[in-house]
């Protein structure tokens, strides 16, 4: 026993810990770091900014998985509330108010404070306290990691709350240790065989840390047995998503409940075990004199609490890695927890770690909190996921001299840097041109094998996943260079025609319009001042992104402000559509930076992959466009005429354009068929001939769809000069 | 299954109750695995047909006249185009015939249009005869409904129908390459999965 509580093997680690977090999502078997971690990264995701209000997240949590929870503001109390998801059967959904005193913030219901909503949250997914089940959490979230080159989207509450969607592959590898559980920073101590103990930060200050050495006592527990057996089943039961929903419910009843019908008749869920070393809230009410009772005497009653109250959880007594000469010198910095810094450094292969620690003696716990941060580190090496892995090599290839990719690279920045807008070239050729060289050196990696080791290694990712993580890693060492050049490139092509020109002076015209006078719905609000600042705000950030992708992400984020700032005063039950929603997106444009705006769009549109514009994204850029367009081509009633045929012209343009890129995406998809074929895989004939099929048909459509456009331009200049009948069915586009 | 992905774009006059027809379609069969999108300009359900999942991604367009305009930017590559009336509206049922006629001239080739009169709850204040309208549809073998998006009436039968005129894969036209890609994605996707 003694044996298997020193040397645990990787798996019985793994299993051990999930198994006694018995009411946790199986997410808690991941590194607590990698879930504090990805927490704070998807913060946006689960506390979602101000358009969100307790009806929204009641709305979004009806019948979701238990335990599925988002954090909004309560617009009544100005306080956070936690919003749960109790029981997807009867669609229960509970609210817990969060209370700010002074520094720190905790339920108002429990007595355990928090320095910050982050270590609240991951508290109470690690243990229910008050609450009636532990939080859950999405397991993707541990993989999040601040390179995540997929936090070009940043999950939003959908994506967090969907219990299938899966917004990043396994990051995790297979052969993660999970041994650097062992890791200490301002919330959490986990002890590399299981125990784990959430220290306040708070308590910390006002007490030190020197109580944690009491630990040494705590051998009750050494007796406990370690069923390696039971504990795998637990986490079995665990892993299997679809365990059932009654089966949780046994375990929301009381934690020792599930002790119990997981098959350990040792426990005794009416005393549960009391351990005598880092459990605050235990000691505390064993004894008076105990130094801990002092952080609780004020906040935790005397009455013993009842066993689904823990706040703790522990197998096995508190073991600490030895301060190993390997460990790193302790770093203060992560108190902050930005680990990005250390994941940037390190580069540690996964398999390093363990026998590290297994190889450590026991050594008594009497180290400072602060030393145990070098084992956060440590931890954050085995986090390297295969996105990011991806990226490095990415890197790394087009850095290498006479590489073939870092050869194309080089000419292809050299090129894009030399050309300029004249008026033979249009910035639209120019971004036509990067846009197919990035497809080319998309193709280019695909066909390296290099790449197809790491990409081989994603599993499952459909395609269209795989081809944004590329689209991604491509836009770090192509766009990056080139990005002020192209910006440079729109703006002297779009003064040059006047376009620019034309929009600001419309702007002029135009700003003082209230939303009715655009045409807005009465009811319909428009964001105020300080929504206003947070939007331009947002615009800033969002011209900074050399990546169309994160310039979308942060477009919906605008997109949301808007529709909050509508909504908001709305009568309960309005439905915005958009009818409302453009007057309002154009109202907000015209007082914002639309020169930039326009560069903006320009180069969204332009460059992001025409995949990606079908859904929201495309949707809401296509607005942006609309809306820009509406502005700059706005007219005086008597230049009414002229209008159409020139917006018809730009828009045969714009057709033009999604052609070109279609006939490069076709390109891509016989890559890919190809791509399977040589990882070895069955490919239906059947399939692949509707792949090719289907291509040829696209470009078919595409080239129809200009011919229409065209045919359409030629009616629009016959019928010119019909006015009457333009004006019967009142097609003019003015203002008056 | 296979899923294949139907953009829809939602035609018609201001205050006729596009989105209010897409909300009730969304939200009726309230579906936890559906992720909820930021407004109701733009909004997603997927619904099973036969042997395929069909998402609908649904665009909604601005209705008031100088917006008219833009609507090409929102319909092009739509596989099916929803124009909806009010039927106490006559004025919005001839903006109606002229979207029909625009998109026959410069909509996707074979895009399904779909016609409904909403506000079929309204009947005292009806102006447009539902026989009208019908044998307006069925000249332009367009699908009809009248429906009520406040009482829930005919707002799924739109979907269905629209569905069941989405042509099959095997047999489709040039309406719909853009989303047939997308199906033989997920059909690879699929036979790795299992190999």
């Amino acid at each position: 026993m003694k044996r298997l509580d020193d040397e645990p093997t990787q798996s019985g680690n793994r299993t051990s810990l999930s198994g006694k977090l018995t009411n946790g999502d199986s997410v808690t078997q991941r590194n607590p770091v990698a879930l504090l971690q990805g927490l704070r990264l998807c913060q946006e995701a689960w506390n979602p900014g101000s358009p969100w209000d307790r009806q929204g997240a009641h709305a979004a949590l009806w019948g979701r998985q238990p335990g599925s929870f988002l954090v909004v503001s309560d617009s009544s109390s100005q306080n956070n509330l936690l919003c749960v998801s109790i029981d997807d059967q009867s669609k229960k959904v509970q609210d817990f108010p969060i209370i700010h005193t002074g520094s720190a913030q905790r339920l108002n219901t429990s007595h355990l404070a928090f320095s910050d909503l982050l270590q609240l949250v991951v508290f109470y997914t690690l243990s229910r306290d008050v609450l009636p089940l532990c939080l859950s959490v999405p397991s993707w979230v541990c993989g999040l990691t601040e390179q995540s080159e997929l936090l070009a989207f940043p999950p939003g509450p959908k994506v967090w709350l969907c219990p299938t969607a899966e917004p990043l592959p396994e990051t995790m590898s297979p052969g993660t240790p999970d041994t650097p559980d062992t890791v200490m920073c301002t919330i959490q101590l986990t002890a590399a065989n299981g125990a784990l103990c959430f220290i306040n930060p708070l308590y910390l200050q006002e007490h030190g840390d020197d109580w944690l050495t009491h630990t040494s006592v705590s051998t009750t527990f050494t007796s406990r047995s370690f069923n390696p057996k039971r504990d795998r089943r637990l986490s079995m039961a665990r892993a299997w998503p679809g365990a059932g929903l009654k089966k949780r419910a046994e375990s929301l009843e009381d934690s020792s409940a599930s002790y119990e019908s997981s098959g350990s008749p040792v426990e005794n869920p009416v005393s549960p075990v009391i351990p005598s070393g880092v459990v605050l809230r235990r000691a505390s009410s064993t004894s008076t004199t105990d130094p801990l009772k002092r952080v609780s005497a004020d906040s935790i009653s005397p009455i013993p609490q009842s066993p689904h109250r823990v706040s703790w959880v522990e197998d096995k007594p508190w073991n600490p890695p030895a301060p190993s000469s390997l460990l790193h010198p302790p770093c203060l910095e992560l108190d902050s927890l930005s680990m990005s810094s250390i994941e940037e450094e390190t580069d540690v292969e996964p398999s390093a770690s363990p026998s590290l620690v297994q190889n450590s003696p026991r050594l008594p716990l009497a180290d400072k909190v602060k030393n145990r941060l070098s084992a956060v580190s440590q931890a954050l090496g085995g986090l390297m996921n295969p996105q990011r892995r991806l990226s490095k090599r990415v890197q790394e290839m087009s850095e290498r001299k006479g590489s073939a990719f870092a050869e194309a690279l080089r000419g292809f920045v050299e090129q894009t840097l030399k050309t300029k807008a004249t008026c033979v070239v249009t910035s639209t050729e120019i971004l036509q041109e990067v846009r197919s060289s990035l497809t080319a050196l998309r193709e280019m990696l695909y066909d390296s094998s290099e790449i197809q080791s790491i990409t081989d290694s994603f599993g499952d990712v459909p395609d269209f996943e795989l081809d944004t993580i590329m689209e991604q890693v491509l836009h770090k060492v192509a766009l990056k260079p080139v990005s002020t050049h192209l910006y440079e490139s729109i703006k002297t092509a779009r003064q040059q025609n006047g376009s620019l020109q034309q929009l600001q002076a419309n702007q002029n015209t135009l700003k003082d319009k209230s939303l009715e006078e655009l045409e807005g719905t009465a009811g319909a609000g428009v964001p105020d001042a300080a929504m206003l600042e947070k939007i331009q705000q947002r615009w800033a950030t969002m011209h900074q992104q050399y990546s169309p992708q994160k310039k979308v992400d942060l477009l919906l984020k605008v997109c949301k402000n808007i529709y909050h700032s509508m909504t908001v005063n709305a009568k309960p039950g309005v439905v915005f559509g958009a009818d409302d929603f453009l007057p309002c997106l154009t109202w907000v444009l015209l007082r914002s930076n639309v020169v930039t705006l326009q560069i903006d769009t320009d180069y969204m549109m332009e460059l992001l992959d025409p995949s990606q514009l079908q859904g929201e994204g495309g949707y809401y850029l296509t607005s942006l466009y609309a809306s820009l367009f509406y502005i700059s081509s706005f007219r005086s009633r008597l230049a009414t005429r002229q209008l159409s045929v020139e917006a018809q012209k730009s828009l045969s343009q714009w057709h033009r354009r999604r052609t070109l890129h279609c006939n490069q995406s076709r390109r891509s998809r016989n890559r890919r068929t190809i791509r399977r074929h040589r990882s070895g895989e069955k490919v239906n004939e059947d399939s692949e001939e509707v792949t090719a099929s289907t291509s040829e048909e696209k470009k078919g459509q595409w080239t129809l769809d200009a011919n229409d456009v065209t045919k359409r331009l030629q009616s629009l200049t016959e019928s010119s000069g019909d006015e009457k009948e333009e004006k019967q069915n009142g097609r003019s586009v003015d203002l008056q | 299954m296979s899923l294949r992905e139907l953009k829809v774009c939602l035609l018609g006059d201001t205050g006729v109750g596009k989105s209010s027809i897409v909300c009730r379609f969304v939200e009726d069969n309230f579906d936890p695995n559906i992720n909820p999108t930021i407004g109701a300009s733009f909004m997603t359900k997927t619904v099973q047909y036969q042997n395929e999942h069909h998402k609908f991604l649904i665009w909604d367009t601005a209705g008031q006249e100088r917006f008219r305009a833009l609507a090409p930017m929102y319909y092009r590559g739509s596989a099916a185009a929803i124009i909806v009336y009010d039927i106490t509206k006559e004025e919005s049922f001839l903006t109606l015939k002229n979207w029909v006629k625009e998109l026959h001239q410069h909509g996707p080739p074979n895009i399904v249009v779909a016609i409904a009169g909403n506000k079929c709850d309204l009947t005292d204040s009806r102006e447009v005869p539902e026989k009208d309208a019908k044998d307006y549809a069925d000249s332009i073998h367009a699908i009809f409904v009248e429906t009520s998006a406040k009482n829930a009436i005919n707002i799924n039968e739109i979907f269905t129908e629209i569905s069941q005129k989405i042509p099959l894969l095997v047999t489709s036209d040039s309406g719909l390459k853009g989303l047939k890609l997308r199906r033989d994605q997920s059909d690879l996707t699929r036979e790795r999965a299992c190999c």
